[in-house]
């Protein structure tokens, strides 16, 4: 909820355990990851000091598991730069004010991008791999001897992390390829948030989102964030169809 | 970057300059633990190398108490670094005219050699396609593994290999994996989609390629001598030279060429070492 940081403590809890696994590996990716496409190449990259060397397979596969079972819930329990993001939306300036369709497709070129990338190009080192060394030296150097195209990536990761103080979540809702990815998930994920018939479209949840959205809507992160403001309890979390059937039997 | 202290206490300096006294004669015993202690000193080298300096280091910093800060990284990318504004302690770089340039400028001191590396062919475990030598690169029906888009010492050396073999057309022609860093091609070799590839035999003592290759020596006579040979020197702007001046005794001593001896370099300490130091003149003019 937008009002209180630890309101959801269950959440907060799970962003704190994946932030203390998955915090460095990400920084990594973005910061000295010589790839065109981080996250992706870490069997073969040379920066000895990277997690991603043993954690890349395992968070690959756990974030397929997890999209299957839990659609985008990634996004919002665990990532550490959804994290970012939410930290940094609470500043937004536009908040409430930047609707639009373009949040439920703008991800998808980035995604197709990035896979004609790492499959047609293979996945081309944009920057010379600073294998090991201190954290500024490293982060310095890795810039220094950058190709443009790789400060051009950097920038436009870093860039829109940074608009969330303009939008909230902008990055998360327009351009993030992992969450256009497994937003593809949220259609067959077996457990979700949705909104259940008694629902009266007052947008209260909208409200109470960062992301701006509804359960089950495009950019729904399953946070769950929304449940408390819902005035007639009508958002549920689990299985949608079993949980309509049951209703319908007890009606 | 971490902060440096800009003086140096004159208790300090007589422990740092006592140690180095010593150091020499009781090297890789205990009695330097905790010389250097609360000290440290910052070391650059070719991004290569890094295998055998991260265990050295550690080795070191347990001797003596010295923090080491290491980076590793392309030497070329350093040295022009270096070559500009940056600053380093110690500086160990692929290519001996890189620390010829920066004594030139003023920046490196002094540089003693530190190791090779050795270029070979590698094959599948059991070498399938019966390679015997680099002539075969050429034959038609071998499936060649080559990275010519490579950082120079991987992909600019080996075609300079081929291509003084008398095979680099022939190579290119039967290539089936054409790849732009060397490492990411290994697995090409080790799963057997190609037959040979020409790489540093370092690359076949990393733990996740050890034992699954077999390794066939090129002749001499074809290998470029640019990224063949190592060197270590203290720069100019190392803020306690003693520890700087131990720091390279100690790499360059019998306990610190073990760990480049390990990772698949040849010692400059070792015989053959000494015999390529005269062959590539590593000396400090």
């Amino acid at each position: 909820m937008r009002d209180g940081f630890l309101s959801n403590w269950r959440r907060r809890a799970s962003q704190m355990v994946f932030l203390a696994i998955l915090g460095e590996f990400s920084f990594y990716g973005v910061f000295r990851c010589p790839f065109a496409v981080p996250y992706v190449s870490c069997g073969n990259c040379p920066v000895l000091q990277c997690p991603g060397r043993d954690l890349w397979i395992p968070v690959w596969i756990g974030l397929l598991v997890s999209g299957i079972v839990f659609g985008r819930s990634f996004c919002g329990w665990g990532c550490p730069g959804g994290l970012v993001s939410e930290l940094l939306g609470r500043l937004a300036v536009l908040r409430g004010r930047a609707r639009n369709t373009l949040e439920a497709v703008s991800k998808y070129p980035v995604v197709v991008a990035s896979l004609a990338v790492l499959f047609l190009l293979h996945n081309p080192r944009w920057a010379i791999p600073i294998r090991t060394g201190d954290f500024f030296n490293s982060v310095s150097l890795t810039f220094e001897h950058a190709d443009q195209l790789w400060l051009w990536r950097t920038g436009f990761i870093l860039g829109g992390l940074g608009l969330a103080i303009i939008i909230p979540h902008f990055w998360c809702r327009y351009l993030c390829p992992t969450g256009g990815l497994l937003e593809l998930f949220n259609r067959i994920a077996i457990f979700k948030y949705f909104m259940t018939p008694a629902c009266t479209d007052c947008d209260s949840c909208r409200d109470g989102c960062l992301a701006e959205t509804r359960p089950a809507e495009t950019n729904c992160v399953n946070c769950g964030d929304c449940k408390p403001t819902c005035p007639v309890d009508a958002i549920r979390i689990g299985t949608k169809i079993k949980s309509e059937e049951q209703k319908a039997q007890a009606a | 970057m971490n902060e440096k202290p800009k003086n140096v206490s004159r208790r300090a300096f007589l422990r740092a300059s006592s140690a180095a006294a010593t150091g020499s004669l009781l090297l890789g015993s205990e009695a330097l633990a905790s010389t250097f202690k609360n000290e440290f000193l910052q070391v650059w080298s070719c991004g290569g190398l890094a295998e055998a300096f991260i265990p050295a280091n550690k080795a070191y910093e347990e001797m003596t108490g010295c923090r080491i800060d290491y980076s590793g990284a392309f030497a070329g990318a350093l040295g022009k670094s270096l070559l500009g504004n940056a600053t380093t302690e110690v500086f160990a770089p692929r290519v001996l005219e890189l620390a010829k340039k920066l004594k030139a400028q003023g920046k490196m001191l002094h540089f003693v050699p530190l190791c090779f590396t050795k270029y070979v062919l590698v094959t599948p475990k059991g070498n399938p396609a019966g390679i015997k030598g680099i002539q075969d690169l050429g034959k038609s029906g071998i499936k060649t593994v080559l990275s010519p888009n490579a950082s120079p010492p991987g992909g600019a050396a080996s075609t300079m290999i081929l291509k003084k073999a008398g095979v680099l057309e022939q190579a290119q022609k039967n290539a089936v994996v054409v790849g732009d860093c060397v490492q990411s091609v290994v697995p090409d070799v080790t799963k057997r989609t190609g037959d040979v590839a020409v790489m540093e035999v370092r690359l076949t003592k990393k733990a996740e390629f050890a034992g699954q290759m077999d390794v066939i020596d090129i002749p001499e006579e074809f290998i470029p001598p640019g990224p063949v040979p190592f060197v270590i020197g203290v720069m100019k702007f190392a803020h306690h030279k003693e520890i700087a001046e131990h720091y390279v005794k100690f790499i360059t001593s019998k306990n610190g060429q073990s760990f480049f001896e390990a990772a698949g370099f040849i010692p400059a300490m070792s015989t053959e070492g000494e015999r390529l130091v005269r062959k590539y003149g590593v000396k400090d003019a």
